[in-house]
């Protein structure tokens, strides 16, 4: 028989997808539904001394208006539960202290949308402002106001690296490489607003329909707030119109379920683009400060690093976000002499989040900067230097852990190398004909499909190229007790006629439940369309963990071999219908040590590296990458088709972050808010550039040796993009995004020096 | 309220409606007809892509109203006789789409586009998707999925 897991299987909902009849949260409808409207704070920080719904509740069509006091538990929170559900009086003592201006404080539930929002204009909402902190920076001077009254410096977490000796270090470094590098907050995006459904279901539990990341910890985190048992909530995901991280936290979850729980009636609403921007979190924004040493022979003898991010009013997942950039700053490089100071900051700006990379694309746009630029102190290749640094099998991470074996970095960035241009001397040493900046007009080779209303002939084009490499964990990390379940049930007499595989990973889109099918086909050596997939609701079957991490695949991919295996056994024994549940746990993590950063982080890593070529103009400072090459290690392509759409979703992403994207907020206030000022890529913005490429080295850990592949490409592309941009123009952005504005002013300041 | 007639799918419906309701609102929830995204407030993303009297159009940007007499192809009508259209059959051949919620729109946006210009080159499809976001594919699939229905077509 056919392997199912290498072929190109169809999307298991292509047809509905492309016919137009999947269903996602905003498609469904309930007979009796009422429309709710969520009311946000409109103001970044203030403390609200009365709340007035009267004249909303006597509103047409108003069946509730639900305030803090509504709430019964008035709190929530992934990591740890420092958010009000509704910000107001009358609830918990912190809740009536408004810390963004999305902070959600009434729902207003009535027949119609356009009633629940008229009704909504009609709150009266009396508040004491308070100073708006926007700056991390002045977050942390000491007489700065306090977004958490139990936080006095405003530093929600911190962790730090020390290993080896800094002074003796730099000390033998030949050059030192120093640089502050800022990186800015991202919107993700996805296609798909906010939107869901929830109602009281006939055996009286709470069921809520939404487009979220991981059906349990919605389930956990509605439960907690309406103070009900886990059991009593059901979380439901239809189709899912992408995630990206930006669904990692709760939305619509929670509010919903509590206006149908408080009302009886199911309750819809759809988020608009504007309540989709301004109402959800965002990319971390960073700021390092970077002091690294390398010797002239090419090792990096140590590396300083101070980081800070912006965590915006909440905790979100900013710990677990810096606990991954502490990492993530330094590379995937050995080297024996490293401290950093790491904190993340409160503010009133929007919070920082999951978002595809989580500290990855922020860690290493520092960490490749810092290695570009020591290559051309040096006059070393980058890609020499960056080899002969790099991480390899048996090394020790940062964490004085060993990496965990089948580390491919160098693999990766040698694949990369090899297609844009590099290739190695007799002697080992890698090199590329030095690309000489070439300034041309635009009509020549460089002409693009995307064409300024300047005269082609007259634009003065500057190209050049760069390259990054980077590693990204899989998994939960830090001790998490990740884990996955799966349940298989086989049916049939003589032969298995019918498997049913259970698995509740989301499907946000990469196709993760037909990877499931093809894994599960064959662990159960059965074709595809004998296997019906259970993958809706939390009823089903127990946690698979977080659409997330770049570990979905990777940790059901066990689960579901687990439970086939056991299923198999049972149909040895002549039970009928055979079945198994099976929960894959990974080897454990620990979380770093205070004082040194000691710990084994994470249970494995994925590595990309990419090359760009950029073509600059150097009259208006547009930026336009003209290829990108983007080498994967996956281990296992279970679905090739799969992956190389994950890859070039990925690094389109990563272009638009890097040169086109810029999430603006002024005093607390996002300026932002639709698709008209917060630019995603275009077609003609990323035209026919990006060239994914595939490895298969296995991953000792990896069911079938795949590795997780999500992130990993979105990581390197900011500092290859920076590294192209310095090739052509000499100049060094160390601040993202590189929109032509700044762009422009870079060159302009060039041209005056 | 208005009272309008049009066809949508090939049948033909009378309905009262609001002078201000966009057609992608009167599409999804007076007919139901869901395939069709809304995606964005501003015009930008192309989700809500129907077909109107022979012409691609953006379904936010129209009145109810003004499609009175119209005759409308959704997302759901595109298929003929239980067969994909073959811009459908494209998307699902060249993996087109991730989590799809574009999908709908960028199919109808594509299948005027070759309609219209069957010797379609490759600049041509990327300039005449302009006017459709995908967040999740990066476009190239996109762009495949196009030029192979337009080289079935011809
Ligand atoms: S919803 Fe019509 S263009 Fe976005
Ligand atoms: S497939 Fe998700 S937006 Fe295009």
């Amino acid at each position: 028989m056919m392997r199912a897991v290498g072929s190109t299987l169809s999307r298991v909902d292509v047809v509905d997808k492309v016919a137009g009849v999947a269903q996602y949260p905003g498609d469904i409808d309930l007979p009796g539904q009422l429309w709710m409207k969520v009311v946000f704070a409109g103001i970044p920080h203030a403390q609200i001394n009365a709340l007035n719904v009267d004249r909303a509740r006597a509103a047409p069509g108003v069946v509730a208006v639900l305030t803090a006091a509504d709430v019964p538990v008035n709190e929530y929170g992934l990591i740890i539960p420092d958010q009000p559900v509704l910000c107001g009086p009358g609830s918990t003592p912190t809740a009536a202290h408004v810390r963004w201006e999305a902070d959600q404080i009434a729902l207003v539930v009535a027949a119609t949308k356009a009633q629940a929002e008229a009704a909504a204009q009609l709150i009266e909402v009396d508040y004491t402002p308070l100073p708006v902190i926007t700056d991390p920076l002045a977050a942390l001077a000491p007489d700065a106001p306090r977004i958490h009254a139990n936080l006095p410096d405003n530093v929600l977490y911190s962790y730090r690296i020390r290993r080896g000796h800094m002074e003796s270090a730099f000390a033998q470094a030949d050059v030192i490489v120093e640089s502050e590098y800022r990186t800015h907050a991202q919107e993700h995006a996805y296609l798909q607003p906010e939107a869901g459904l929830a109602f009281v279901r006939d055996d009286g539990r709470i069921e809520v329909i939404i487009a979220g990341q991981w059906m349990h910890e919605d389930r956990q985190q509605i439960a907690h707030a309406l103070g009900l048992p886990e059991e009593q909530i059901v979380v439901r995901y239809p189709a899912i119109g992408g995630a990206f991280g930006g669904r990692e936290d709760m939305s619509l979850q929670i509010v919903l379920a509590l206006a149908a729980w408080k009302t009886g009636r199911p309750i819809k609403t759809i988020w608009s683009r504007e309540e989709s921007i301004v109402g959800h979190h965002k990319r971390h924004p960073f700021i390092f400060k970077a002091k690294w040493g390398a010797t002239k022979a090419g090792k990096v003898v140590a590396a300083q690093m101070d980081v800070i991010s912006d965590a915006g009013g909440y905790m979100y997942t900013s710990n677990k976000v810096l606990g991954n950039a502490l990492v993530a700053c330094l590379g995937p490089y050995d080297i024996p002499n490293v401290h950093v100071d790491a904190r993340t900051v409160l503010t009133n700006n929007c919070p920082g989040g999951a978002f595809r990379g989580f500290g990855g694309p922020q860690g290493h746009f520092a960490a490749e900067m810092q290695m570009t630029k020591l290559a051309a102190a040096l006059g070393m290749d980058p890609v020499e230097l960056r080899l002969q640094n790099v991480l390899r099998d048996g090394a020790l991470l940062p964490t004085q852990s060993v990496v965990p074996p089948g580390c491919t970095a160098a693999e990766t960035l040698e694949e990369a190398a090899r297609r844009g241009g590099w290739m190695q001397s007799a002697d080992g040493r890698w090199q590329r004909a030095a690309h000489a900046p070439s300034i041309q007009s635009a009509a020549g080779p460089q002409a693009s499909a995307r064409q300024t209303s300047l005269d082609a002939s007259r634009r003065r084009i500057a190209t050049g190229v760069g390259i990054a490499v980077c590693y990204k964990n899989v998994g939960f990390s830090l001790g998490f007790p990740e884990h996955c379940y799966a349940k298989v049930e086989l049916y049939g007499e003589a032969e298995i006629e019918k498997a049913v595989v259970s698995c509740l990973g989301a499907d946000v889109g990469q196709g993760a439940h037909t990877a499931f099918l093809q894994i599960a086909a064959d662990a159960l050596n059965l074709p595809p369309e004998r296997i019906e997939l259970q993958v809706e609701h939390t009823d089903i079957t127990g946690s698979s963990g977080s659409a997330s991490a770049s570990r979905l695949t990777f940790m059901a991919g066990h689960a579901i071999q687990g439970a086939a295996a056991g299923a198999l056994q049972e149909w040895q024994h002549e039970e009928r219908p055979a079945r198994c549940e099976f929960v894959f746990h990974p080897r454990p993590t620990t979380m770093y040590d205070p004082e040194t950063g000691v710990a084994d982080p994470s249970v494995t890593y994925g590595y990309c590296a990419q090359y760009a070529e950029v073509a600059v103009d150097l009259d208006t400072g547009h930026v336009e990458v003209t290829r990108l090459v983007s080498v994967n290690d996956v281990g296992k392509a279970i679905n090739p088709q799969l992956v190389e759409g994950q890859i070039e979703g990925a690094a389109a992403q990563a272009i638009g972050w890097t040169l086109l994207e810029n999430f603006i907020q002024k005093d607390g206030r996002t300026l932002t808010p639709h698709l008209s000022n917060y630019l995603i890529p275009g077609v003609l913005d990323i035209a026919d550039v990006i060239e994914p490429v595939i490895l298969e080295i296995p991953d000792p850990q990896g069911p079938l040796g795949l590795r997780g592949m999500a992130e990993m490409p979105m990581i390197p592309t900011a500092p290859a993009i920076a590294a192209a941009i310095h090739n052509a123009t000499g100049i060094w952005i160390d601040q993202l995004p590189i929109v032509p504005e700044r762009m422009w002013t870079a060159l302009q300041a060039q041209n005056g020096a | 309220m208005q009272s309008i007639t049009l066809t949508v799918n090939g049948k033909s419906y009378t309905r009262d409606v609001e002078p201000r309701m966009l057609l992608v609102d009167f599409i999804r929830n007076a007919l139901g007809l869901t395939g069709t995204n809304i995606a964005c407030d501003t015009s930008q993303c192309g989700a809500c892509t129907i077909h109107m009297d022979g012409m691609a159009v953006k379904s936010c940007t129209v009145l109810a109203v003004q499609a009175d007499g119209a005759d409308i192809t959704t997302i759901e009508g595109l298929a003929t006789n239980g067969h994909l259209h073959p811009m459908q059959q494209a998307f699902w051949d060249q993996h087109g789409l991730q989590c799809g919620y574009c999908t709908p729109g960028m199919i109808m946006a594509a299948a005027k586009l070759v309609e219209n210009n069957p010797g379609i080159t490759e600049a041509e499809i990327r300039h005449g998707l302009e006017g459709n976001l995908c967040r999740c594919t990066g476009y190239q699939n996109i762009v495949k999925a196009v030029a192979q229905a337009a080289a079935a077509g011809s």
